[in-house]
């Protein structure tokens, strides 16, 4: 079927049958291939793209649901030979080791700072909860997006290793940890 | 494995598609679930009808009873802000559910009719005392919740009806509801156990004068708790009586082992779990949230 996407501001047409997802159609029609392709069900995050605003998972959203919407790759962050602060703040950071989840890193963090431009260190871990990083451990990748969201607030940067980790523990749901149980 | 791809944008619509297509075809929300069923080739609808422009179901509606939308996302959830006070439960289960990415297009409707025994808003949901409304051909009906599963991934919906909304009524005075999850680690995690509580105490906040329990996980479909319930009505509020109310409701369950957790260690969550429910319940009423 004919759609018609409009990927980083500009229109694109493309035929593309009904089961094909945006991931495909981005990666290997348009040639945008700063999507990464890896798990194709929603697990891993590194095909996270923007639609209207809103990170998702581009491996399990059909292209032609997307017609009429806004679509935002990495691609699409910042100008050419230009740099969006979240990717400024990666490589500042030395938040970037094989680089494969980062397109997905920063567009989720990209979300949910507009939404949120002064998170905590708390707050930023769980946006990126979709996003899963095989090597760097997810301290740097934090402290990076702590530090770009300062950097789109106007504040100057902080030295990175200023910030604590947070705590681990696996009864969520109430999501704060439990004071006082009665058991 | 292509299929044919529609999309209504009225719900009128949508239903003659369905009616037309019956079996062949199935109904597309935020497709977290349906899209990697198709993927992993355990369904192959020959029609799929997305939902996404149809006008009207994503709306939360909470002039006397509270109607959810069945494409209302788990994101709209948890940012409700009518659901901030004694409805917390709500957005504590929407919230937990995979990552932002999921949560921005995975739909209430979708967790419903999905049917998964470890469903997270579906428990919140049974604990109000949630109703179903599908629209299929011959009209609407409107069922229980708490019964609309039959067996993972089965349920009361017929092939060609569409699930609208789910609608509960307003929580009773000094009311408060909570939800608590255990899983192996805090995000993108399916529930181990999930528990939700509803509370309605006295006027003196020490007497329990109705409650409901849920289950997740525990057994093919999402449970009630009822001996655990009954074992509450009327009685002091006390560590004791929560503790008993969850030491009855680890009985009611059939949980099984499997990758993620044995059968032994859910029926301990059960246990551990319901009574810090109930407690976060009353602590909520008597701090006013209610």
């Amino acid at each position: 079927m004919p759609l018609t996407l409009t990927v980083n501001g500009d229109a694109h047409q493309v035929l593309a049958e009904p089961h094909r997802t945006l991931l495909e159609v981005l990666r290997t029609d348009l040639g945008l291939t700063g999507t990464k392709e890896n798990c194709l069900e929603a697990e891993c995050g590194v095909c996270t793209v923007l639609l209207d605003g809103a990170a998702v998972n581009a491996c399990i959203l059909l292209a032609a649901q997307c017609q009429g919407r806004s679509i935002v790759t990495i691609e699409g962050l910042a100008a050419p030979g230009d740099m969006h602060p979240l990717q400024r703040a990666f490589i500042d950071h030395g938040a970037v080791q094989c680089g494969y989840c980062i397109p997905g890193m920063i567009l989720s963090a990209k979300a949910y700072l507009d939404d949120n431009p002064e998170p905590s260190e708390d707050q930023v871990r769980q946006a990126l909860a979709g996003n899963l990083c095989r090597c760097t451990g997810y301290q740097k990748i934090t402290e990076a997006v702590m530090s770009a969201a300062r950097t789109c607030r106007g504040a100057p940067r902080v030295p990175r290793g200023a910030l604590s980790v947070g705590g681990l523990g696996a009864i969520t749901g109430a999501s704060a940890r439990l004071s006082g149980p009665p058991a | 494995m292509t299929f044919n791809y529609h999309e209504p944008t009225s719900i009128r619509d949508a239903i003659d598609l369905g009616a037309r297509f019956r079996r062949e075809s199935r109904f597309l929300a935020g497709g977290t679930d349906l899209i990697i069923q198709i993927h992993r080739g355990r369904c192959a609808p020959r029609q799929v009808v997305s939902l996404h422009r149809v006008p009207g179901l994503d709306a939360i509606d909470v002039n006397g009873t509270i109607t959810l939308g069945s494409l209302v996302t788990h994101r709209r959830l948890e940012r409700a802000p009518e659901f901030q006070g004694a409805l917390r439960a709500l957005v504590e289960s929407a919230e937990v559910i995979g990552g932002h990415q999921i949560r921005n297009v995975a739909t209430v409707g979708g967790n419903i009719v999905n049917a998964s025994p470890a469903a997270d808003v579906v428990p919140v949901l049974i604990t109000l005392d949630a109703t179903v409304t599908c629209l299929g051909p011959e009209g609407e009906r409107t069922m229980p919740l708490d019964g609309f599963a039959s067996a993972p991934g089965v349920t009361a919906l017929h092939p060609d009806e569409l699930l609208t909304r789910a609608t509960f009524p307003r929580l009773a005075p000094h009311s408060a509801t909570a939800f608590l999850k255990a899983g192996r680690r805090r995000a993108m995690e399916i529930s181990v156990v999930c528990v939700a509580a509803r509370l309605t105490l006295d006027a003196s906040f020490e007497r329990c004068v109705d409650v409901r329990i849920a289950l997740g996980a525990v057994a093919p479909t999402t449970i009630r708790a009822r001996a655990a319930e009954r074992s509450l009505e009327g009685r002091l509020l006390t560590d004791e009586t929560m503790r008993e109310a969850g030491r009855i409701a680890a009985t009611e369950c059939q949980p099984i082992s499997d990758v993620r957790a044995s059968a032994r260690y859910r029926s301990l969550l059960v246990t551990a779990l319901v009574p810090r429910a109930l407690a976060r319940c009353a602590e909520r009423i008597r701090g006013g949230a209610s």
